[in-house]
């Protein structure tokens, strides 16, 4: 077993054992409020992982995870509104529209590297934004579209949106276990050396960027029934911000931080607006800090800690 | 004469464009990155314009430059704590640069949104305009006032850019330090006190631009984001780095959206540069903007 | 037999030519030595042999198959692997997972993989630092690892840039020995590298470049001792 794998199964058993802790949860947390607040989360955890794969994992800084997940609010919003579709029909298409843009974008991105990725992208997510704003024939625009709900009260979202992050982190323990996940990790460290060594670099980076956008979609699939209305807000660089926040604090690059930091950083900040509205400014501290100095994000923190403990052990957390 | 119209009001915004994208360029020409949080040093500077002149009755020409000075403070502020691990230590670095510095001022950016929504609140506050004189004729176009003054001075610090670049011997240090930061620094230039005075340029700029368009586009926490986005439009257009290329493409771009609005869609006009921008990089991923790094 | 046949291979930056229409065979289980000195175009020609440089002109036929076209990955699954004068490792990964990358990259499955990386890891003594990041690691060892992801598939013929230059004796001295035992079992090399001593002891064949063209090619000690040669490094060195 190489040390990656090692590294992913100990962060994948992690992060099983919090979603299992939030499967236990509305046991104690009966308030119907607090519940929509995990699935918000949830629904953050999803953009989160998507954004991890192919920023943290293959190194592409995609500043568009919020606009692919508006595009699956919008599949299953659209097919609704115009047709009378189920937003259960709606899921399917959703993400196959979030994951066609994203094979476009990916193919856009391809060649370029770092802050033109970053430009790209994020112009990219505001043509999206901007287009389904003003196409309001179509969209409505700004004034959104209602999406009829699926089921009644919170727990059953609840847990549809527990189960389907526990798959995709499945999937996605099993994608990366393969050898995608290493060579996704030397596409990241150097492009040319991993294609020198038989890697192509032009499946593996589209295919990354095809998988994060499809997640991210699903992510805005599920969310629209739920919130019942959807608006190109959902969109907003602003709400990828907070994905790229999650990430960076739970920890990038591991199969783990995005979970933890999307509950972390979703639910703390709900607990923080009772004491005072200050959450989002402790968060972007957080980031920068974290970004700063803790390279490695809580993961690697915790890790670190570990390493300390019993004689020392390098597993590589990854501090500055 | 509609043309004449459009294309004036296009000069005008593109001055602005320029004035934003001047600052963004220069970082990038010395460090290589992009600052994500450039559109918050405009926010700065459209709320100090502001709230010095409405709510403390400083009159407008003292707390113009009063916003350029805070934008620098907070340019040179970010560029001694955020930036320095760019250059200074961290020699593994060179392969998460980039990660690093879109992530840090990204989340830079959030904290300083976050920061005004909360201390000043979410509401827009509308900043007074330089002159009283409502409108003014130049020859066939009828012009704004505060919009004509504010252009006019806009025109006249860029031609402070490019005079400053072109005949001063800090200048000439921006200048070597982005061609060369290792030969700069043999040459006895310390490129982190260029980089720490081109942020503090590039916010003071920005904070400049955010003053003169307050009376124009309401000083709000969000006002910067989509700054910004123009700015990286006109950037990219412009090549990255280049200073003169960013002053073009700025007017480029703002007659070309007044155009775009009229005859293609005014719903959209906010997406022309975008799809510029797209497609620039799709199809001049080097050349528009300079050296791409050899692949071995 | 010819294994690797290079035709009229040529490339111009601007209007020079940096590689001019050379021409060289190198036979299945030769060392050759690349020689030549700063700016001959020994490492543009090596970027064309290995898909890091599309030439202007000419052809590489590895095997009786034609590999100009070919982009650099389905090359090194063709056999061609090289070795970069600056060092590339993959940073962020494990030292054994460097060599898991070559391994799975050049369509091995994962026990294969495996088994070889540990192999390698204890014949290039770097079982201790294994599970270290390899951007953690000192500037020899990061050298011998990338070294060693040349070889996790055995190639059809090795690329190596310099592989001695700035690296400890010690290191030096397990690099020189794998290649020696390798060579003595038929792999093939072409060696670029600036230490005459090293180039005198390894290869029986050397090819000299200067300005873009080969100057002399056949025999180690002829081509060190052709005046046209010596005559390049002096006027090199003058320069």
């Amino acid at each position: 077993m190489g040390n990656s794998e090692r590294r992913l199964r100990a962060e994948f058993h992690g992060s099983l054992v919090i979603l299992a802790l939030v499967a236990a949860l509305p046991l104690v947390l009966t308030s119907v409020y607090w519940q929509g607040v995990v699935i918000v989360s949830l629904y953050y955890a999803l953009q989160a992982m998507g954004w991890n794969l192919v920023t943290g994992y293959t190194g592409q800084m995609n500043l568009a995870p919020a606009a692919f997940a508006m595009v699956g609010a919008y599949g299953v919003g659209l097919l609704s509104h115009h047709w009378g579709i189920s937003p259960w029909l709606g899921v399917p298409v959703g993400v196959a529209a979030a994951a066609g843009i994203g094979l476009v974008l990916g193919r856009i991105v391809l060649p370029l590297q770092g802050a033109y990725v970053a430009l790209t992208t994020l112009s990219f997510a505001e043509i999206l934004r901007l287009v389904i704003g003003n196409s309001y024939s179509v969209t409505r625009g700004d004034l959104g579209l209602n999406v009829p709900t699926v089921f009644d009260g919170r727990l059953p979202y609840y847990y549809l949106m527990l189960a389907v992050v526990v798959l995709v982190q499945i999937a996605l323990y099993a994608l990366m276990r393969s050898r995608m996940g290493l060579f996704l990790q030397a596409v990241r460290d150097d492009e040319v050396a991993a294609a020198s060594r038989g890697v192509s670099i032009v499946w593996w980076k589209t295919l990354a960027f095809v998988v994060s956008s499809a997640i991210c979609g699903l992510a805005g699939t599920l969310y629209a029934p739920f919130a019942g209305l959807i608006s190109p807000e959902l969109g907003l660089i602003l709400n990828t911000g907070l994905v790229v926040s999650m990430v960076v604090i739970g920890g990038m690059g591991t199969m783990i931080g995005p979970i933890v930091g999307a509950l972390l950083v979703y639910t703390a900040g709900e607990m923080l607006r009772e004491v005072g509205d200050y959450h989002l400014i402790v968060f972007a501290l957080l980031v920068i800090v974290f970004a700063r100095f803790f390279r490695g994000g809580i993961w690697g923190l915790l890790q670190l800690g570990a390493d300390r403990l019993p004689g020392r052990r390098e597993t590589g957390a990854r501090e500055g | 004469m509609l043309y004449l119209d459009l294309t004036v009001t296009g000069l005008m915004t593109g001055v602005f464009y320029a004035l934003m994208a001047i600052g963004l360029t220069l970082i990038f020409g010395i460090l290589r990155v992009v600052n994500f949080a450039h559109g918050e040093f405009y926010m700065v500077g459209a709320y100090t314009y502001t709230l010095l002149s409405t709510a403390l009755g400083v009159p407008v020409w003292l707390t113009l430059p009063a916003a350029v000075l805070v934008g620098a403070a907070l340019g040179w502020v970010t560029e001694r704590t955020l930036m320095r691990p760019l250059y200074a230590g961290y020699s593994s670095w060179g392969l998460m640069k980039d990660e690093y510095a879109i992530i840090v001022t990204f989340g830079l950016s959030l904290l300083l949104i976050n920061l005004v929504d909360k201390v000043i609140g979410p509401y827009p506050y509308r900043g007074p305009e330089l002159i009283d004189t409502a409108r003014v004729h130049l020859g066939p176009v009828i012009a704004d006032g505060h919009r004509l003054m504010a252009t006019g001075l806009g025109v006249a610090v860029i031609a402070g850019v490019f005079a400053f670049m072109r005949f001063t011997v800090a200048g000439k240090q921006v200048q070597a330090v982005a061609q060369n930061r290792l030969g700069a620094s043999l040459a006895g230039i310390d490129p982190g006190r260029v980089s720490a005075a081109v942020f503090a340029a590039s916010g003071g700029l920005a904070a400049f631009a955010g003053g003169l368009l307050a009376p124009i586009i309401n000083a709000s926490p969000d006002v910067g984001v989509f700054t910004a986005v123009k700015s990286y439009v006109v950037v990219v257009l412009g090549g990255m780095g280049s200073v003169a290329g960013a002053v073009v493409a700025g007017l480029f771009l703002g007659v070309a959206e007044s155009f775009g609005a009229v005859f293609i869609s005014y719903g959209y006009r906010d997406t022309f540069g975008l799809v510029i921008l797209i497609l620039v990089l799709m199809f001049r991923p080097q050349g528009l903007f300079g050296e791409k790094g050899r692949s071995v | 037999m010819t294994f690797l046949k290079v035709k009229g291979l040529e490339k111009r930056f601007g209007g020079r030519h940096a590689v001019d229409s050379v021409h060289f065979d190198v036979a299945a289980g030769e060392l050759v030595g690349l020689i030549g000195p700063n700016g001959s175009g020994k490492t543009t020609l090596l970027n064309m042999l290995s898909g890091h440089l599309a030439p202007d002109g000419g052809t590489v036929t590895l095997e009786g198959r034609e590999v100009t076209r070919l982009p650099v990955h389905r090359r090194a699954r063709a056999g061609i692997l090289r070795m970069f004068q600056l060092t590339r490792v993959f940073d962020r990964v494990s030292t054994l997972d460097n060599l898991l990358v070559a391994g799975r990259g050049l369509g091995l499955n994962a026990r294969d993989a495996l088994t070889r990386a540990r192999a390698l890891l204890d014949e290039l003594s770097l079982s201790p630092v294994a599970a270290l990041d390899a951007g953690r690691l000192s500037g020899g060892q990061r050298k011998l690892l990338e070294f060693g992801t040349c070889f996790m598939v055995p190639p059809r013929i090795a690329l190596l840039d310099e592989p001695f230059a700035a690296v400890h004796p010690s290191m030096r001295e397990i690099m020189g020995r794998f290649v020696r035992e390798r060579h003595a079992l038929g792999q093939t090399f072409l060696l670029v590298s600036h230490d005459m001593p090293v180039v005198r002891e390894m290869c029986e064949r050397s090819v000299c470049m200067n300005a873009g063209s080969i100057l002399a090619d056949g025999n180690t000690e002829d081509v060190l001792n052709d005046p046209a040669v010596i005559e390049a490094y002096l006027g090199g060195e003058a320069a």
